[in-house]
């Protein structure tokens, strides 16, 4: 018996060990773009206005728009893959999709898997709380006495985590982290977080569907530029990328569609 | 977004939730069955080797397996969202399977294949004609307990984006902002599915009935 478990231990590391090899890939995605006709787009879609589910049932948003444009510049057609946002990272790692575009900002420990195009928005961080809420905010840092709700994964997390948990000035006790901001904003108003850290955009469009919470702090705490997330090393893919959103900034497109999707 | 759009749209995931289902449900059965015959009847190193097949399977979580499958094995083998699921939930449910089948097999008692082999059938002969119709009519209920759990486990898919109803739910809750009727929408789904599974099996299981050894 105990032979047989470690023979069959050895086996199924030498099946990952080969698996992990056969994974690096040389050519670059764009040239498989090109042959094939069509790019796969990774995104979360529960994040209005950057990406959500509209009446129809269709996938849209800020970020899909300005994807769709990309693709029509590259002359390919738009495949929308629709995952949780924890799961995209890795999924571009893997080749599952070809890029990920789901409001993501720049992070080192993101840069370390994967590639960022330039920057085509700037974003902001918002601290969300209910009406009830008396207390008053200046420093971002003075949110560490509240319960915080963050979306997992996310650069806010990252923030509550690095600045605030690991910095001593909160206990790891009073994060909650959730799956979706939706699910955050819920917990927020039956009280269970006394602070949604969320990306400001997303806040604004909470507030307006639920008509009872409001932002107390506005600033930039990790967040900033967002970028589309692209396969590590891939210099072809990136600059065909970085040409186009050159482009969509010079022709006044991604303003365009800031008004559309961020005016109140 | 009127309600009929509503429930629709989240409706519309069932046709990903059942493909699923019946992907992992036949092929964990097919698997399950040989294997507990291997088992049982296989001899002393094949029954430690299921032995150790159904212990290993049976203690990682159907997610994490997933996750492996989708995004671990990928270099080796490129399965959609869809396959890397549906064949996930399929080997964890073959382990389960083959425990059901194993325990059907043993309540048929081992005097019976003495006799059948004593009459010149041969050990397959025995399996076919006696063990078999036999055991699957014991094994009806636990494998309807297990037809249910796939259908729920089959929302673990959704974690690599496959827009099943659980998915769907998410989408449109995140959307609308209408959580209560999205999940309640998806719950009353997936109580139809095992509700309705569970009738059809218990009527399977009562027509299979032996009239004189009820």
């Amino acid at each position: 018996m105990k032979k047989s478990l470690i023979f069959l231990v050895l086996v199924v590391l030498t099946a990952a060990l080969i698996a992990g090899c056969a994974g690096q890939k040389a050519e670059s995605v764009l040239d498989k773009i090109k042959t094939s006709g069509k790019v796969v787009v990774g995104t979360s879609a529960d994040y209005a206005p950057y990406e959500f589910v509209d009446d129809a049932g269709k996938i849209t948003g800020f970020d899909v728009e300005l994807m769709e444009e990309i693709a029509k510049r590259m002359g390919v057609e738009l495949v929308w893959t629709d995952m949780p946002f924890d799961s995209l990272i890795a999924a571009v790692q893997e080749g599952k999709i070809d890029m990920s575009i789901s409001c993501f900002n720049y992070s080192e420990e993101r840069d370390a898997q994967v590639d960022f195009s330039d920057a085509y928005y700037t974003s902001e961080d918002a601290f969300l709380v209910t009406e009830a809420f008396t207390g008053t905010i200046t420093d971002p840092l003075q949110v560490a006495q509240y319960k915080i709700g963050v979306q997992s994964g996310t650069v806010q997390d990252d923030w509550v985590t690095t600045e605030l948990i690991d910095a001593g000035l909160m206990p790891e006790s009073n994060l909650s982290r959730y799956e979706r901001v939706d699910q955050a904003a819920l917990d927020l108003q039956s009280g269970r977080i006394d602070v949604l850290v969320a990306d400001s955009v997303p806040a604004k469009a909470i507030i307006q569907q639920t008509g009872s919470l409001k932002i107390i702090y506005e600033g930039m705490l990790y967040t900033g530029p967002i970028n589309i997330v692209l396969p590590e090393g891939d210099t072809a893919l990136r600059e065909e990328i970085n040409k186009i959103i050159k482009e969509l900034q010079g022709e006044g497109f991604i303003d365009a569609l800031a008004v559309k999707y961020f005016s109140e | 977004m009127d309600f009929g759009r509503f429930i629709q749209y989240i409706a519309s995931g069932t046709a990903y939730t059942l493909g699923v289902t019946l992907i992992a449900l036949p092929s964990g059965l097919l698997i399950g069955l040989v294997l507990a015959f291997v088992a049982v009847y296989g001899g002393k190193v094949p029954g430690k080797i299921m032995d150790f097949y159904s212990t290993i399977l049976r203690g990682i979580p159907p997610i994490v397996l997933l996750f492996i499958l989708y995004f671990v094995m990928s270099g080796a083998i490129n399965l959609s969202p869809f396959w890397a699921g549906s064949i996930s939930l399929g080997i964890i449910s073959s382990a389960y399977q083959l425990e059901i089948f194993r325990g059907a097999i043993l309540s048929v008692s081992g005097e019976q294949m003495m006799a059948a082999r004593a009459v010149g059938m041969s050990k397959m002969q025995a399996i076919r004609y006696v063990v078999l119709p036999q055991m699957i009519r014991l094994a009806i209920p636990s494998w309807s307990n297990e037809a249910a759990i796939v259908i729920k486990d089959s929302s673990l898919v959704y974690a690599i984006g496959v827009p099943e109803i659980l998915r769907r739910a998410q989408l449109i809750s995140a959307s609308t902002q209408q959580p209560f009727l999205a999940y309640i929408t998806a719950a009353l789904i997936y109580f139809a599915l095992v509700f309705i599974t569970n009738r059809v099996l218990g009527r399977v299981e009562r027509k299979l009935t032996i009239p004189a050894n009820p």
